[in-house]
């Protein structure tokens, strides 16, 4: 998969994969789909491994649960693992708890894989073109993606507030009380904007239902879809040989 | 051919308000014609242009009662979006009415409303990047890399590439360096262009404007006609209600109250030859100046950055002494809300020293100052006796609005409250103003400018973020010029707001007295 490859078939090849990764309880084949993913990041997108191995952390974080769970309470949690087990023969015969917690890690590296090598807004320009996403929803998603920063500025603007009122240093970290106090007035900030920002672009013409048309439409390419049979030939081929393995 | 915008008996009003915002009043724009809308803060100039597509009432809830019509039709015969394949509209908060997710995107966005084919919207937006300066590569550039002033400059390309019969234009030059500003105002106005626009920075625009409008503190027309007319029968009393004049206007009239008789003139140089040899121009130029006291507060070899930033300056040297008032001065983007969080002693420099107490910031978006329900709670949170807020409240002239929620009062009231807020316990030696006249009309500004030498006077030392060199000139005794990661130049005000090839270099410009400057210097 490079990073040149159409949003589409890219977001549909990851689904896929990170299907088969949840209902394949194989170890093996949760290593495999990590050390993929991680290859095609860190070879194909030069992602730094410093990069990838912090992506992974949450994802680490959140797979020691089950890990902890399946070994510390194997009797209690039964249930979860069993149902997981009887989805097919695990292969080798380790934990539930290490394909559970592998699984979780290779889930995060294609979601970040596509994450990272995919621009969001040809994303939601690919998802109007071929999918109709309706117009006002797609301008909204990327309005969405221009809050985030902004909020993160507002945030930062509103701490250094609320620390000169209180006579003291900005702290590194906000306390949750600090980013309970927070909530409204970032809220009122995102209404606001969201306000402002639809009274814009309505003024700008955007209407609903209206047919518009595209300075660059991202045209799928037969190179697009040989890369996605591609993509899902490996995922045959590798479930093939594990299930002959 | 109809106007391109006439109206009669326009008035717009609130919900739930007792009175209207603005109107009701006329107004007709012909063709080609390049018109400038001025008024006090809060007499509805931006209520007017909202309403003048449709978007009040259709977008924003509103009564509007009179006839608008637009190129001869009815405005309300089409949608506001309807009417964008022929009007287009320059935002005040423009870096908050962005579009796209890249600036191509931004750019294409009205245009691809309009269904254009792709060949040519693409062939207007590379047409509008070059004509807006910006640089080819900027295209791909993602909006939310951009700084405010950059996202301003994305804006006017996107008004360019609409190619628009009327552009209405909402204080297009408030965030922008005197550069950016000033290329702005030469496109948006270039002769030909249809424009009606509301703008309180009246250098970079007023040789461009064809017809002045002035609507009164009640929303209606107080006078109308040539820029030069309006201000050399008006200019008096036009400033006395505290609405923008030009500079030349406001000094012919302090002028006259001195004895000195200058005939009306738009242009500050125009006044020189008028001047007798006895004229004592500081009073009107400079601030009174304050003895300074023991320092406040100094930066050593600093390194500054943005909370979880990179480092953006590096090897700064600064102090400030009590009583004293410093003007920071930089293009967009030169880091000097970054040292403002430094010098107040928020954030730790990375490298190097700071010494000195802690200081208060008034940011510029004064809001986020506020957390109680009325202005006089506000002062009682922030430790003013319930006994002395109204006091301080009537100090700042904000006595009215005591029990107002702060959110709902006007742009020069929230600083002022800000202000109050930051100045009434005294407890701040050190007090720092981002852009503190952003978006007042003239007296907003005046009350400003008399409160920072009040408490220069009290010995707060104050630093003064600003675009505005005539500004910084009337009330700063010092100024420092941040550009390219680090202080360019320190020193005396008077002598680096005239350092015209300095300023320049950094997209800056000199003060508009500086001519004045020059003549008070003569040997």
């Amino acid at each position: 998969m490079r990073p040149t490859l159409h949003p589409l078939p890219k977001l549909a090849l990851c689904l896929i994969w990170i299907g088969a990764s949840v209902l394949v309880f194989d170890l093996r084949f949760q290593l495999l789909t990590w050390a993929l993913a991680a290859l095609l990041l860190w070879r194909g997108a030069r992602v730094p491994l410093w990069k990838l191995l912090a992506l992974s952390v949450p994802f680490a974080l959140f797979g020691f649960g089950f890990l902890i769970t399946s070994l510390l309470f194997n009797a209690e949690s039964g249930f979860a693992v069993q149902m997981a087990r009887e989805q097919g023969a695990v292969q080798p015969d380790v934990s539930p708890g290490l394909v559970l917690f592998f699984r979780t890690l290779a889930c995060g590296m294609v979601s970040a894989l596509f994450a990272l090598t995919t621009d969001p807004g040809q994303l939601v320009r690919a998802l109007m073109t071929h999918l109709r996403l309706p117009a006002p929803f797609g301008f909204a998603l990327m309005q969405a993606m221009h809050l985030v920063p902004d909020l993160g500025r507002e945030l930062q603007t509103l701490r250094m507030a609320r620390a000169i009122q209180q006579g003291r240093p900005l702290r590194r970290l906000p306390r949750p009380t600090e980013l309970m106090a927070l909530t409204i007035p970032l809220l009122a900030f995102a209404i606001r904007r969201a306000g402002r920002a639809a009274i814009a672009m309505e003024a700008k013409g955007l209407r609903p239902g209206h047919p518009r048309s595209q300075m660059h439409s991202l045209p799928l390419r037969t190179t697009d879809l040989i890369l996605f049979g591609l993509g899902l030939a490996v995922l045959a081929a590798v479930l093939l040989l594990l299930r002959q393995g | 051919m109809p106007d391109p915008l006439h109206g009669e008996g326009v008035a717009i009003r609130y919900p739930f308000a007792a009175t209207d915002a603005v109107g009701p009043l006329s107004l007709h724009i012909a063709r080609g014609e390049r018109v400038l809308l001025l008024g006090p803060s809060g007499c509805g100039k931006s209520t007017l242009l909202h309403s003048l597509t449709g978007l009040i009432p259709q977008a924003i809830p509103a009564e509007r009662r009179g006839t608008l019509r637009l190129f001869g039709q009815e405005v309300q015969t089409r949608s506001p979006a309807d009417w964008a394949d022929r009007v287009a509209i320059l935002f005040q908060d423009a870096d908050q009415t962005l579009a796209g997710f890249t600036v191509a995107d931004e750019l294409a966005f009205a245009l691809e409303n309009r269904s254009l084919p792709p060949d040519l919207i693409a062939a207007r937006v590379t047409q509008a990047i070059g004509r807006a300066g910006l640089a080819p590569d900027w295209a791909t550039r993602r909006i939310a890399t951009l700084s405010g002033g950059q996202k301003q400059r994305v804006a006017l390309a996107a008004v360019l590439a609409q190619d628009a019969d009327l552009v209405i234009a909402d204080e297009p030059t408030a965030s922008l360096a005197p550069a950016a500003a000033q290329m702005m105002a030469d496109l948006l106005l270039a002769p030909g262009q249809t424009i009606l626009i509301v703008d309180h920075r009246l250098g970079p625009i007023l040789h461009h404007i064809d017809r002045v409008i002035v609507l009164g503190a009640n929303g209606q027309v107080l006078v109308s006609g040539p820029p030069a007319e309006v201000f050399a029968q008006q200019g008096d009393r036009l400033t006395q209600m505290g609405i923008w004049t030009p500079l030349a206007t406001r000094l012919r009239l302090a002028l006259a109250r001195q004895g000195i008789p200058v005939p009306p003139v738009t242009a500050v140089s125009d006044i020189l030859p008028h001047l007798p040899p006895s004229a004592d121009l500081a009073p009107l130029l400079l601030p009174r100046p304050v003895p300074p006291g023991p320092e406040v507060v100094r930066l050593q070899d600093a390194a500054c950055a943005p909370p979880f930033g990179p480092t953006v300056l590096r090897g700064i040297s600064i102090a400030l002494r009590g009583g004293e008032v410093l003007g920071l001065l930089g293009p967009n983007g030169a880091g000097k809300s970054t040292l403002a969080t430094c010098l107040s002693g928020l954030l730790p420099p990375r490298e190097g020293v700071r010494t000195g107490p802690a200081g208060a910031i008034a940011f510029q978006n004064p809001e986020s100052h506020f957390r109680a329900d009325t202005a006089l709670a506000e002062l009682t949170a922030a430790g003013v006796a319930p006994d002395k807020a109204a006091g301080v409240l009537a100090e700042w002239g904000l006595s009215q609005v005591a029990q107002q929620h702060p959110f709902t009062l006007s742009i020069g009231q929230k600083r002022r409250l800000a202000l109050a807020l930051l100045t009434a316990t005294d407890r701040w030696p050190l007090l720092i103003l981002d852009e503190p006249t952003s978006g007042l009309d003239h007296a907003g500004a005046e009350t400003i400018a008399r409160h920072i030498r009040r408490l220069a006077a009290k010995g707060t030392a104050l630093v003064v973020i600003t675009h505005d060199a005539d500004f910084a000139l009337s009330v700063c005794d010092r100024v420092a010029l941040l550009a390219e990661g680090a202080i360019q130049a320190d020193g005396p005000a008077p002598g680096i707001l005239r350092g015209s090839a300095l300023l320049h270099r950094f997209g800056l410009a000199p003060a508009e007295a500086a001519p004045l400057l020059d003549w008070m210097d003569r040997p």
